[in-house]
This record gives C-alpha cells, structure tokens and sequence, in this order.
C-alpha cells in the first residue's frame, strides 16, 4: 500500500493522535509507534510534527501531560487522554465514520449511502 | 553505542529557534532528545553516527518543527495577554475606586482652581478608562475561545491582528486614564501637607502604574512571538 502523504495527513493528525492515546497513556516516541503499528506503516509523516500536536492537545485540554523519570534516568513527557479528550475523539470518530461510509459509497459506486440524519 | 553529537547539535538547533520562550525551549529540548535517543536505541546496531543521522532525519526539518511551536506559544501569549487586559483593567478600577472612596473618607477638599482643572481631567480620564474596558474585553472576547491552529493560515493571523490593535487601543485608553489619575491625585496633594493620609493615593497609584506596566509587557511579548512566528514560518520547509 502506498504511504499516505502528509498534507493529506496533517488535517487529521490530532485525531490520529488521540486515538493512539486512547490505548492508555505514553510518551511521544511511544505515540508515534503506536500510530506506525496501528496503521500499518501507511502513515509518512516526519516523527517530529507529532510533538506539536501533543503540544496543541494538550493546550486544548484533551490531553494532560506530566514529566516522569525512565528507566535510563531521561525525564520524560507522558500524555494521558483526558475526559474532553476522550469524548472529543469520540465526536471525530462519529464524523470520521459518516465521512467514510460516504466516500466508500461514492467511491465503490455499488450502493448509495444513507444518510442516517 | 557512543554519541556522534548529531542529536546534541539537532536539538540545540531546535531549542534555539525557540529562545523566545524558555520554558518551552527548555520541554521541547528534553522531549525531543528523549525521543532522538530512544529511536537510536531501538534501532539496528551498528555506526552511532548513521544512527543518530538516521533519527533526526525520520524526525524532521526543525525549522518546520519550530515554527509549528512557535505558534503554539503565540497562541498562549494571545490567551494570556487576553486575560492581562481584562484583569489589568480590573484592578486599574478597584485602586481607581479606593482612591476615590479615601478622598471621599478623608474629606480632602479642592480649592476652587483646582476643581477647574481636574474637572476637565476627570472627563478625559473617564472616557480613555471606559474605552479601554470596552476595547479590552473585545480583546478578550477575540482571543479566549480561540483554539491554537496547526498552521499560521490567513485567518489566524487576522484575527492576531485585529487582537493586537484592540489591545493596543485599550492599553493606550489605560495610559491616559493612569496619567489623568496621577494628574488628579497630584493635584490633591499638592496642596495638603505631607502625613500617613498620603499612603493610600501613593500606594493606589503605584497600583495603577504596575498594572500599566504589566499590560504593556504582556503587549510587546505578544509583538515579539508574533515576529519570531512569522520569521519562523516564512523560512520553515513543511514536510
């Protein structure tokens, strides 16, 4: 599968973010992990653009971030997905969904979409 | 594996672009080289140096990066400087008040001459504080609700503009009615002699002078991010 570009990645990288986190919490590189694993690799976006989303979420307050110590004596930034976080992802995960199902139906052009509204 | 300094030299690079906001340099520092560190570690084995060179190019333009930042602290100066001016304004009308309130106490009279001049300096320090409050709280209004984008698009900068003029109109409405009330309180005591009746007017005044200053410096901290934004993101290559 072709990797998807950033541009087209970039208006949806908060949401990205916080369905990583949606996991449990973690710092940064563990994000970013997360979002290769989960996606299957097919996200190429630079590693360091994510630290500004962290940033922004947590501004926003969907996320709270705390400093903490690793094992190798590195301080740390962990974020955790807070309760506004959680329902704003839920939010995006409703219109992520319709947007899809509209898109799939355009796109596979064999059934029309409903429109549930 | 033993370090090149090729992470050491990235992430200087990216915390000094960001020498404008310490404590967010000194975060972004630390997260950043955790991150460049642990990416090396879980790397293949191998030269430290391809490593590290490996780690910082998956990581990105740190002028992108930056700038990215950059507006991130902009946006939390706006907000701050948002709040500063309401409060500012606040507290310039609570000494303003007790001030007012002492000399009202104290029964400290006018002469007839002095009752000409302030009552023209009355008019002017009443209008430039309402205009200020009225200006100020649409800076507020502007800027509270306002999420931080993740770019500096046409749209947010208007709207930094339109942000920054309200709250330079409303701190130069706070400057007039700060002089008009150190003109009116000069006025009173001049012409009394000096005792413990004057602490009250001195001490509310320096209030007023410390919430001018205060609004002026979150003002030219919003002017200064702004420049370092803008220079950031004019030369940043987006990945």
């Amino acid at each position: 599968m072709p990797a998807m570009e950033g541009e087209m990645l970039k208006g949806h990288l908060d949401m990205i973010v916080l369905a990583a986190l949606s996991a449990g919490p973690a710092h940064g590189y563990a994000v970013i992990e997360q979002i290769k694993r989960r996606s299957g690799q097919a996200f190429d976006l630079p590693e360091g653009t994510v630290y500004p989303a962290l940033h922004r979420l947590e501004q926003a307050g969907f996320l709270a971030g705390r400093w903490t110590t690793a094992e190798n004596g590195r301080r740390r930034r962990v974020y955790t997905l807070t309760k506004r976080g959680s329902r704003a992802l839920a939010d995006q995960r409703a219109v992520w969904k319709q947007f899809s199902d509209a898109i799939g139906g355009l796109l596979g052009g064999t059934r029309p979409w409903k429109n549930p509204a | 594996m033993e370090e090149s300094g090729v992470i050491s030299g990235y992430v200087e690079s990216l915390a000094g672009k960001l020498a404008f906001d310490r404590s967010l340099a000194r975060c972004v520092r630390q997260e950043v080289e955790d991150h460049l560190r642990e990416a090396v570690a879980a790397g293949p084995e191998g030269n430290a140096l391809e490593a590290e060179r490996r780690a910082v190019a998956n990581f990105g333009d740190p002028q992108a990066i930056a700038a990215q930042f950059a507006l991130l602290s902009l946006a939390r100066q706006s907000r701050k400087a948002g709040v500063a001016v309401v409060l500012v304004i606040g507290g310039v009308f609570f000494a303003m008040k007790a001030r007012i309130a002492w000399f009202a106490l104290t029964q400290w009279v006018l002469s007839e001459e002095a009752r000409a001049v302030s009552a023209y300096v009355v008019a002017i320090d009443r209008y430039a504080f309402w205009l200020s409050a009225v200006v100020g709280l649409a800076a507020w209004v502007t800027i509270s609700r306002r999420r931080a984008p993740a770019a500096l698009h046409p749209s947010y900068r208007g709207q930094l503009r339109r942000f920054f003029l309200l709250c330079a109109i409303a701190a130069g409405g706070l400057l007039a009615s700060v002089i008009c009330d150190g003109v009116l309180s000069a006025i009173r005591l001049v012409e009394t002699e000096l005792s413990a009746d004057f602490l009250v007017p001195v001490f509310s005044m320096a209030i007023e002078v410390a919430c001018a200053a205060v609004l002026v410096f979150h003002i030219r901290c919003v002017a200064r991010r702004m420049a370092s934004t803008a220079a950031l993101a004019r030369t940043a290559h987006f990945g």
